[in-house]
């Protein structure tokens, strides 16, 4: 039992980083309505930039997470203008193609950048070990989790206290209705580009400082995560996203202790299998589509 | 205020608007009408950008307005009612009514931006916090009138406000329309019941296939044999419109 609740400790910790992997597709999701297969890359762009600056000017990690945070910025802009802003609403799969596309350059580039492939990057702080009875965490993933409970209530607080928060749900749900309000769609989508590319880039940057060090393969890889910590917890639902990524942490880390590592991730295929059969529109994506359809229909 | 020259809205090979002139000035309310499919919605869209104009001019306070992007009009005080209403079904009233007060609103949420609009319409008084979903049909219609007004418009452009509404709560909204006389708004009501549209209208136009057939005041459109036959269903043999 002790080792069950150990391994969802560590898991809840981890599945906090694909909490926020999965924030950044579920807004991009809900505001454009379509897949933006590149966000994984565009936040391992960021981090070879902060592996970079560090490998050549030895910089504080401090600076390191900053440069990751302007780099994936300027990466996501550039994403939007080329496979969302460019390409009409209604054509969501050439969006998705090309944003796969992208996907292929931004790994191009990034070993170009460091053609070593594997680089070292490093951690904000020593590693060290919290006991609480059985119980142990290391301060990297409490670090972590810390950082991702933050900015959940940050990106709460930017969608419904702020007026960019307003017209992004506007522009979410009637773009057309939203243009008749005045609103500038094209101007919301690069600040919802802006915000998922920071919350991607904190993401990325924790991870990798956890593991201490980057590879171009880390853009599938958390490409990868995001989506299915997004579809656990339902397309399109924040909380489901919240959700989504900590189950997908807990079920990684009960498989690697119970069944090996070689089955951590085909036990999260399988889950996520099971789910899209069982309830297609994830934990949290049913209610919220079937909400949607009543407030429409009465509207 | 709003001078509309020669205005043609296509999609794709279909002309839905060709070539149509009208004028709205400050404080006065005209009327657009027509049958279903005659163009009345297209002649706003193509007004406000939302539709892109396939040629014409449209000069909103002196300034050539036509084929800018849809949000710029409403800026400069040109704001847009759809048909349909089209509210944000999951928002509440009040941030249905903030997102009407655009760049007016500033930064910051403030309640001071409801103060006039809230007092025009009583009945959403108590609804603010309620879901945009919750509403009747004519509260609705209310609520899409009064995000209209939150952005401080010179001038409205009214899609079939009284679509889908019950007679009690088509003239309340009509009332609420007359009673924004003193506000001195511009506004061209879109409407396809024609005494319904003429009956709080300064002046009027017909359209037909996407041109203007007939423009006068509402007397002289009530008593044109033309209108009456084909819109008042009156006799069958009335003289046709030359």
């Amino acid at each position: 039992m002790t080792d069950f609740l150990q391994n969802c400790i560590d898991g809840v910790m981890i599945g906090s980083s694909y909490a926020l992997l999965a924030l950044g597709f579920t807004i991009i999701f809900g505001v454009m309505r379509r897949l933006n297969l590149s966000f994984g890359p565009t936040i391992m762009l960021g981090a070879f930039g902060g592996a970079w600056l560090y490998l050549h000017f030895n910089i504080n990690p401090w600076l390191v997470l900053l440069a990751c945070i302007v780099f994936t910025v300027a990466a996501g802009v550039y994403v939007e203008r080329l496979c969302f802003n460019a390409i009409k609403r209604n054509v969501a799969i050439t969006s998705m193609v090309s944003s796969f596309v992208i996907w292929m350059q931004l790994e191009e580039i990034a070993i170009h950048i460091l053609p070593d492939r594997t680089s070292p990057f490093p951690p904000l702080f020593a590693s060290l070990s919290f006991e609480a009875g059985p119980f142990y965490v290391r301060s990297e993933y409490l670090f972590m989790f810390a950082v991702a409970v933050a900015a959940v209530f940050a990106v709460e607080r930017i969608l419904h206290r702020t007026w960019f928060g307003l017209r992004l749900r506007a522009v979410a749900e009637d773009p057309r209705a939203a243009a008749y309000m005045g609103i500038n769609a094209g101007r919301v989508s690069v600040y919802a580009f802006v915000l998922v590319s920071v919350l991607g880039a904190v993401a990325g940057y924790l991870i990798l400082a956890a593991d201490q060090q980057v590879t171009p393969f880390f853009g599938l890889w958390a490409t990868f995560k995001g989506l299915i910590a997004m579809m656990l917890g339902g397309m399109g639902s924040l909380p489901g996203a919240i959700i989504g990524g900590l189950l997908l942490g807990v079920i990684e880390t009960q498989s690697l202790w119970y069944f090996g590592n070689e089955y951590k991730d085909l036990a999260a295929y399988l889950v996520l299998f099971l789910m899209l059969i069982a309830r297609p529109g994830g934990i949290m994506g049913q209610r919220l589509v079937e909400r949607r359809r009543l407030a429409f229909r009465r509207v | 205020m709003l001078e509309v020259s020669r205005l043609s809205v296509s999609y794709g090979q279909l002309r839905a608007v060709a070539g149509i002139s009208l004028a709205v000035a400050a404080g006065e309310i005209v009327s657009l009408t027509g049958a279903n499919g005659a163009g009345k919605s297209s002649v706003l869209d193509g007004i406000s950008g939302v539709a892109k104009a396939a040629g014409g001019s449209v000069v909103f306070n002196g300034r050539e307005i036509s084929n800018r992007p849809p949000h710029h009009p409403g800026r400069r005080g040109l704001v847009q009612v759809p048909e349909g209403r089209r509210l944000f079904a999951t928002l509440s009233v009040r941030e249905n009514l903030l997102l009407g007060a655009g760049p007016h609103c500033g930064r910051r949420f403030s309640n001071s931006d409801f103060g006039g609009v809230v007092e025009f319409f009583p009945a959403l008084q108590d609804k603010l916090h309620l879901s945009a979903a919750s509403l009747s049909g004519g509260e609705a219609q209310m609520l899409a009138l009064a995000r209209g007004l939150m952005a401080k418009p010179k001038c409205l452009l009214l899609d079939e406000p009284s679509l889908g509404l019950s007679p009690a709560a088509t003239e309340d909204v009509y009332r609420l329309i007359a009673g924004m006389r003193p506000l001195n708004i511009g506004i061209l009501l879109v409407e396809q019941n024609v005494e319904l549209g003429l009956s709080v209208s300064d002046r009027g136009y017909l359209l037909e296939s996407g041109r203007i057939v007939l423009a006068g005041t509402p007397q002289q459109l009530l008593s044109d044999p033309h209108l009456v036959s084909r819109y008042l269903g009156a006799g069958e043999n009335t003289p046709n419109h030359g």
